[in-house]
């Protein structure tokens, strides 16, 4: 573990800290500033000299393109992504960065880099995506190219796209809750728009709106139990919260101000019972959006509860196992098997993926529930720190490579979105026929959804399931080299989540086939006999997504190893 | 040592037909039925290549090592790559006598699958996936690491998938995806046994080739030794998780094998399969659950084995007289045929629940019997098919007469399926027949128990004649051709399906005639089982030879 660097605000090493940050905000005054350059002057009051300033007037030719800001917006986005990595490359560094009066606000290590990694790595494929994809009309219409292009509120779009980036990693730098929720607004905000971004069609509005206000229902009702941890401890600072649970924790007002403050967050990651606005919005919005909601914003979710529950209440019961255990196992279980059985029943691909990302939300959520158990018997369960190490690191794991199969079977709709629909799964009908490599692509993120191997997603559940068992048997290894004999019930319940995870997998594997059948098997729908709308950046995106699909899915030790430092790097409790 | 297995037996036909499919699906249809041929010829002459490199193998040609007397959990041709070493992932390949004869089988079925179904539609795509199906199956068979045997596993759903449903009959699309949800549902339950198994290792004695992150290893041969060791003192992992962990990874090799009552997606998806589909799925793919029950619960799992022993001897008996009763009220010939296939399956879950060195050698010949007799009932069956569109027995009289090849064909295969002595299958079902009877003398049973198995060899013999009885024989001079020929003249089988069936015909009789080329490293090496995991445990023999 690399040493803590302290640094204050605009201080030595804050630059180099923040540089993804920082570039982001550089590309967000880009977004501002430059479509609005043009032949402006301004006159010289009392004379005739008119001194050309830029703003207003005629648009350049190069300002006035429509394809401007996505591509200010991607190259941002990307490079930011790229600088993350380039820091993964060059050793990481631990640097907290603390206000006038010495409280933590900002902290950068491994665990907050991966997320970024996430993040910009969601957003930056979604903006490069989404760059002549953009609807204008609604979904259902046909528009002509130029229509797409010529099209104002472009700008818009990319700029929320940058913004909802910067307030995902303030999330994952935040010490403070304070901070942590500021971010989460300015995301939530920028992703409510999105979300309603297709205004002039009924179902862009209607989810926007049901987003909107299921969303800030959950953030009031997260709000409000801020303000109750704030009431019991006087701080909203992680560490401070801790050490004040470490000693009255299992107080009323505590546990009902974390309740309130998981419920915020369970909204972002579609847990259940929160998750009813989830399919509605991704059925509403442009897939890239949808993507991004499955993929950065349920991150966003996770890491909120990753700190709220690891950092915050760490703290063991009696029992060894942290308090909220039961609670949060009951809460997994139900998540993966209403995702999957919901997904079941839909017709419409883009809600069978929302109700599918429920699913996958369940999974993550059990992983977390093993980390709760930790230490559930001290005789057998072996290194406590190593074992909840390897489930953070199978949740890392996951959360990246979701981003690869996840948005790619999104960006795959939005290809067929913008010929007029992918609301049925008929409209997937005949990919095969009409271009074959896509349909390959699909069925990739199909079966690596369904986690069958040797695709990413099977890696990715194997890596859960593994470090839920892990935690569930523990050290008895080597109780049974000494000849202990063992049973079922000597195992922690939590393996139960594991083996219901397993059932869960199978009952998945029939609608991910289904799109499978369907896009191999069934004609396609009348008058979508012809070709595929072009547009050779969404194919890019889709052909990255393929290849980190398949290639993480064959060797994905370096990236477990990534997972790995990121996990250790987090602070835990004990 | 030279590693004559990774890359030339299941990386290369797993490559190779990625670049072709990868080539061929981005060509137009004038352009594929243009690179048909060729592919096909490419795809014939690559699996003759790992055909002769298996051969050669078998030998001792390439570094002479002895497929008889290896002892228990010892592999020739061992080679080990790193893979996800964090997690104690190693890519590594090895055989001994219960997978050698497997692969071999499958290098030996590949060039006659494909030749047997040369004029199969749309050849460009198909080929390759079948090429892509047989480096999946070596993968399975090959594999010496839990996790590369599960992904490869796994592996053979994909290209068999797409195979059923590209090319399959009527009902592909339902018998595809249940064929996959079916046997996908039982494998990850047995994946989360392997991954239960794998974290009762002990990380503070790490086995050798532990993971750096999780000191525990994937490695079947490490986890085998330790498991030989614990269970000479006792139950390894204690008598009640060994017995959950046998029941788990049981489950998977039950419905792939597949024991009645998890057979029924089977027939549907034979029925439904094309030729070469079939001919790989009863061939190879089905042994794969035998295979799996030898390789990890048996070996793995020996006094739970003796626990559940008469569980496994009931299965056994129900799948061999279910998939016998059911087979004679059949009027599809592929679904008869798709039953006969449970029965036989039946017949080597008795052959490993006997614990007897006889009765398992007697599973291991009747897998590798099974696997040339099968493709060859299969092949008949497609050739029925393609060439009279029409799988109902009763749709035509006479067929000696006018499509002597197919008659004959069918006739032979019929006989060799039903255990003709001479042909491959008797010598498996006798050695089965006697193994049961030592375990009866054992336990001290009834001897009335024989008549069961016994009658069902009956029953078997019944169906199969009664059939060809009403397609070949009946009708005498006024042969009745099936309606569904609409009056054309009655084609026989083309050429190369008649290459086909006199390859398989050929090996049928000299697998019948001289056994011991297989069957010698098979006894020598459950020999050497019983020697080392369940002479310790039963505490003596109670059997025969």
């Amino acid at each position: 573990m690399s040493e803590t660097t302290t640094v204050e605000a605009f201080g030595d090493g804050f630059i180099s800290a923040l540089c993804p940050e920082l570039m982001l905000f550089a590309g967000l005054l880009l977004l501002i500033i430059v479509p609005n350059l043009g032949r402006g002057t301004f006159r010289i009051r009392g004379t005739q000299i008119r001194v050309p300033w830029l703003l207003g007037g005629s648009r350049f030719k190069i300002t006035s393109d429509p394809r401007l800001p996505a591509w200010i917006a991607s190259i941002t986005l990307g490079s930011a992504f790229l600088n993350v990595v380039y820091i993964f490359s060059q050793g990481l560094e631990r640097v907290v960065i603390v206000s006038e009066s010495g409280k933590e606000l900002l902290l950068v290590n491994g665990f907050s880099r991966v997320f970024e990694m996430i993040f910009f790595g969601a957003l930056a494929l979604a903006a490069f995506s989404s760059m002549n994809r953009l609807q204008v009309k609604g979904i259902g219409a046909h528009v002509s190219e130029h229509e797409l292009y010529n099209n104002r509120r472009q700008a818009d779009f990319y700029i929320l796209m940058v913004t909802c980036a910067l307030g995902m990693s303030v999330v994952a730098l935040a010490q403070d809750l304070f901070v942590l929720f500021i971010g989460l607004e300015l995301a939530s905000f920028s992703t409510y728009v999105l979300v309603a971004f297709l205004k002039e069609s009924k179902v862009g509005v209607e989810s926007g709106m049901k987003y909107f206000i299921v969303g800030s229902v959950a953030s009031g009702v997260g709000l409000y139990g801020l303000s109750m941890l704030y009431l019991w401890a006087g701080s909203l600072q992680f560490s401070v919260l801790s050490v004040a649970f470490a000693e009255s924790g299992t107080t009323a007002l505590p546990l009902i101000g974390i309740g309130f403050v998981l419920v915020g967050f369970g909204f972002k990651v579609s847990a259940a019972p929160f998750h009813f606005a989830a399919p509605d919005a991704y059925a509403g919005a442009i897939s890239p959006v949808a993507g991004v909601l499955a993929t950065a914003s349920k991150a966003m979710g996770m890491l909120g509860l990753v700190r709220m529950l690891l950092i915050v209440a760490a703290p063991e019961s009696s029992d060894g196992s942290a308090v909220w255990l039961a609670c949060l196992g009951a809460m997994a279980a139900i998540t993966m098997t209403w995702g999957n059985l919901a997904a079941l029943g839909s017709d419409n691909p883009k809600r069978m993926l929302a109700y599918s990302s429920v699913a996958h939300a369940g999974y993550m959520l059990a992983a977390l529930t093993a980390v709760g158990a930790w230490n559930w018997d001290a005789a057998v369960s072996g290194d406590a720190g190593a074992a909840a190490v390897a489930v953070m690191t199978a949740l890392l794991f996951h959360l990246v490579v979701l981003v690869a199969f996840k948005l790619g079977a999104f960006l795959v709709l939005s290809i067929l979105e913008s010929e007029g629909g992918a609301s049925r799964l008929s409209s997937l009908g005949g990919l095969a026929k009409r271009e074959p490599l896509l349909a390959v692509a699909m069925f990739i993120f199909m079966i690596s959804l369904a986690g069958v191997p040797p695709m990413a997603g099977f890696l990715s559940k194997l890596l859960v399931i593994m470090g839920i068992v892990r935690i569930a048997v523990g050290d008895m290894g080597a109780e049974i080299a000494d000849g202990g004999v063992f049973v079922l019930a000597d195992m922690h319940w939590v393996w139960w989540l594991a083996f219901l995870m397993v059932i869960n997998s199978a009952i998945s594997v029939f609608y991910y086939l289904r799109v499978v059948v369907v896009m191999f098997f069934d004609e396609p729908e009348e008058g979508r006999e012809g070709p595929l709308p072009s547009g050779w950046q969404v194919r890019l995106a889709i052909l990255a997504c393929v290849l980190t699909t398949v290639f993480v899915g064959i060797a994905g030790d370096a990236l477990i190893r990534i997972c790995e430092m990121a996990a250790q790097s987090l602070n835990y409790g004990w | 040592m030279q590693d004559w297995i990774s890359m030339p037996l299941v990386g290369f036909p797993l490559v190779a037909s990625i670049v072709l499919l990868a080539f061929v699906s981005n060509a137009d249809d004038a352009m594929r039925k243009r690179l048909s041929n060729p592919i096909r010829m490419a795809t014939l002459i690559f699996s003759l290549v790992m055909l002769v490199i298996t051969t050669g193998l078998f030998f001792q040609y390439f570094g002479s090592l002895s497929w008889e007397g290896i002892s228990f959990n010892s592999y020739n041709y061992i080679n080990r790559y790193n893979w996800i070493e964090s997690l104690g992932i190693h890519w590594t390949v090895g055989l001994d006598a219960l997978s050698f004869p497997m692969v071999w089988l499958t290098t030996f079925l590949l060039p006659v699958t494909i030749i047997a179904t040369w004029n199969e539609k749309n050849g460009a795509l198909y080929f390759p996936i079948v090429l892509a199906m047989g480096g999946a199956l070596i993968g399975v068979f090959v594999a010496l690491d839990l996790f590369m045997f599960y992904v490869f596993w796994e592996l053979t759903l994909i290209p068999m998938f797409f195979l059923i449903l590209k090319w399959g009959g009527k009902d592909r699309k339902y018998a595809s995806q249940k064929f996959f949800i079916y046997t996908f549902t039982a494998s990850v339950i047995m994946l989360l046994g392997l991954i239960t198994l794998y974290f009762f290792q002990d990380p503070v004695n790490p086995l050798q080739y532990s993971g750096s992150v999780t000191g525990r290893t994937f490695d079947i041969g490490e986890i085998t030794q330790h498991a030989l060791n614990e269970n000479g003192k006792g139950w390894y992992l204690g008598a009640n998780i060994q017995k959950i962990l046998f029941v788990m990874l049981m489950l998977g090799f039950l419905v792939k094998l597949p024991a009645v009552p998890f057979h029924t997606w089977l027939p549907d998806a034979h029925v439904q399969a094309p030729t070469g589909g079939s001919m790989l799925l009863a061939g190879v793919m089905l042994k794969m659950g035998a295979y799996g029950m030898f390789r990890l619960p048996i070996s793995l799992f020996p006094h739970a084995l003796q626990y559940f022993q008469l569980v496994l001897m009931a299965i056994g008996m129900v799948s061999l007289v279910w998939g016998a009763v059911v087979c004679l009220g059949q009027t599809n010939l592929k679904k008869m045929v798709a039953y006969s296939s449970v029965s036989h399956m039946g017949v080597i879950l008795i052959g490993i629940a006997t614990m007897q060195p006889m009765g398992w050698a007697a599973a291991l010949f009747m897998m590798f019997a099974h696997g040339i007799i099968s493709p060859m009932l299969f092949a008949v069956c497609g050739a029925f098919k393609h060439h009279y569109h029409s799988m109902e027995i009763g749709a035509m009289r006479g067929m000696a007469k006018h499509s002597p090849w197919l008659a004959t064909s069918m006739m032979f295969a019929w006989m060799a399926s039903l255990g003709l002595p001479l042909l491959a299958g008797f010598v498996a079902e006798l050695m089965m027949l006697i193994a049961l009877w030592y375990f009866l003398a054992a336990e001290g049973w009834s001897v009335f128990w024989m008549v069961g198995p016994a009658l069902v060899l009956a029953i078997t013999a019944g169906y199969y004649l009664w059939s060809m009885q009403r397609t070949i024989f009946e009708g005498g001079d006024e042969t009745q051709p099936p309606e569904s020929l609409h009056g054309e003249p009655v084609p026989d089988i083309t050429n190369p399906e008649k290459l086909a069936m006199i390859i398989l015909a050929v090996f049928t009789i000299v697998f019948g005639v001289m056994p011991w080329i297989a069957l010698d490293m098979m006894h020598d090496w459950t020999a050497e089982i019983f020697k080392g995991l369940i002479l310790p445990i039963l505490g003596g023999f109670n059997g025969g030879a």
